[in-house]
């Protein structure tokens, strides 16, 4: 027995508009500063039910801790929500999902945010996701990720209960995204779709969804980034990608996300840039389980991009658009990094992506994978 | 080949376990007690207990009992019945998904466990580990 989970989508140009139709009246939109400064929310807010109050909490930070998720708890209490909004990257929707758990949920802590317990949610709100970025898969899957004050590990909360009831996916939220973080968030999405693809907990559909967001991102994201403005391809990468968050929340991530999880904590570097500088490198290690699989996915690639198998298409791919799979193409100081290796090992070993990757592999395996990567 | 369930399939998952080098290095950090609870179902009449006190990558004492009140309470509790057991064993299920699924229970605090998880995958793995034979 196994289930599929999704939000309902709504999606395309003018998608935005759909919050009109809601019946809603106190909406808590949950942001970080650089989206509330682009403008985003003003459309956001545009979009909302004439006369609706809204509460916008817009100092949510990159990768934030419990602090920073719960600062704004007690005022989102006293302004008695029917709605939230987490319009953002990941960190924004998952704060949005924790908030709305535990506003919802008055008696339970943050640590009673599992799958094995029934929270019995949505009795006074509901929650919408917005994604502005396109890669993160947080606006369709029902885990939120939270950072430990003073440590290098995050923590998965996941209840099927904090899935977004809706998922917006508008392509003018994201007309407007940086190169930089195109690229990784695209990589991102890349990497979801892969690895959800070979995971253990792997299924139909889950396969149907990684396959179509592959093809949509992969013959999509050059020419956004030649064209970023291009609002077709744009909402091409956007459906794909949500497309692979909604195939990784239903069938989980891997080793690629072990190892990068454990490299961006200790590094500091953008969550995109750490998976997909490893994702060629797992391909490898998992081939001999998961060729078949691979071999399908690389079918996909568009003729331009694709090589004999999928590590290589993949590399092909990731040197187009400007996304490193070795360590000395990020100007890593070599120091830091052999003092920390064991940390670096050790983070990965215990990453969930372990848990659900097509091959196990033990500690002497994470090293290797490491020296390979480090170009030793 | 060790009886399911029964003190010597517990002598021998203990002695997979503490042998185990995997499990030895995810779990070095790990204090705290679980009991597996295997529950009647139509294979399996009676309620049978392993507590396991784990330490620092070892399971330093254990006791297994068809006895409620010979076991002590521990942090920890992974309960399912008899015929969920022989798959997991068998690793015809997924122990986290059988817990999704409502296949096994786990009661205690879910913060703790959450950091081990590969500590949990090994203690799943060594109980393959164990040449077992199961009830007809």
């Amino acid at each position: 027995m196994w289930f599929f989970r999704s939000p309902q989508i709504v999606f395309g140009e003018d998608s935005l508009s759909f919050l009109n139709t809601l019946d809603a009246g106190r909406i808590v939109i949950v942001t970080d500063k650089n989206i509330l400064g682009s403008g985003l929310i003003d459309r956001v807010k545009k979009n909302l039910p004439e006369n609706a109050e809204t509460f916008v909490i817009s100092d949510i930070l990159p990768e934030p801790d419990y602090d920073n998720m719960l600062l704004h708890l007690d005022d989102v209490k006293k302004f008695n929500p029917d709605l939230f909004i987490g319009a953002g990257g990941g960190s924004s929707m998952d704060t949005a999902k924790i908030l709305f758990a535990l506003y919802e949920r008055q008696d339970i802590k943050v640590y009673d945010i599992t799958p094995l317990v029934k929270l019995n949610l949505r009795k006074k709100s509901h929650l919408i996701a917005i994604p502005t970025t396109s890669g993160t898969g947080s606006e369709c899957s029902w885990a939120a990720v939270v950072s430990e004050k003073n440590e290098y590990r995050k923590n998965e909360l996941a209840s099927p209960e904090i899935l977004p009831d809706y998922a917006i996916l508008d392509p003018e939220m994201v007309l407007s995204l940086p190169r930089e973080q195109t690229i990784n968030t695209s990589v991102d999405a890349m990497t979801h779709a892969i690895e959800s693809y070979v995971a253990k907990w792997a299924n139909p559909y889950s396969d149907a969804l990684a396959e179509k967001a592959l093809e949509l991102i992969s013959n999509n994201i050059l020419n956004v980034l030649s064209n970023p403005e291009n609002v077709d391809s744009r909402n091409n990468v956007h459906i794909g990608a949500s497309m692979a968050g909604m195939s990784f929340s239903n069938s989980q991530i891997g080793l690629a996300h072990a190892l990068g999880h454990s490299f961006g904590a200790v590094f500091k570097i953008a969550h995109g840039k750490t998976v997909g500088l490893f994702l060629p490198e797992v391909i490898r290690y998992n081939y001999k389980s998961s060729k078949n699989k691979y071999d399908k996915l690389n079918s996909i690639f568009p003729d331009n991009i694709r090589k004999p198998s999928l590590d290589m298409t993949v590399e092909n791919l990731f040197k187009k658009i400007g996304q490193p799979v070795k360590m000395n193409a990020m100007s890593i100081n070599e120091d830091y990094y052999s003092q920390n290796f064991d940390l670096l090992v050790e983070l990965a070993e215990n990453s969930t992506g372990i848990i659900t990757n097509p091959e196990d592999i033990d500690r002497e395996g994470i090293e290797t994978i490491f020296k390979k990567v480090h170009g030793d | 080949m060790a009886s399911f369930p029964g003190p010597e399939w517990a002598d021998e998952y203990v002695k997979a376990l503490n042998g185990n080098s995997e499990y030895k290095d995810a779990g070095k950090t790990w204090e705290g007690d679980i009991t597996f609870v295997v529950q009647p179902d139509d294979r399996y009449s009676k309620k049978w207990y392993l507590y396991l006190d784990l330490f620092h990558g070892e399971c330093r004492s254990y006791k297994a009992s068809d006895n409620e009140n010979d076991i002590k309470k521990s942090e920890f509790r992974y309960t399912g019945p008899y015929s969920n057991w022989v798959k997991l064993i068998n690793k015809e299920i997924d122990p986290i998904q059988g817990l999704m699924t409502g296949k096994f229970k786990l009661e205690g605090p879910m913060m703790k466990i959450m950091r081990y998880t590969k500590a949990a995958k090994e203690m799943v793995n060594t109980a393959s580990l164990v040449k077992t034979e199961f009830e007809a």
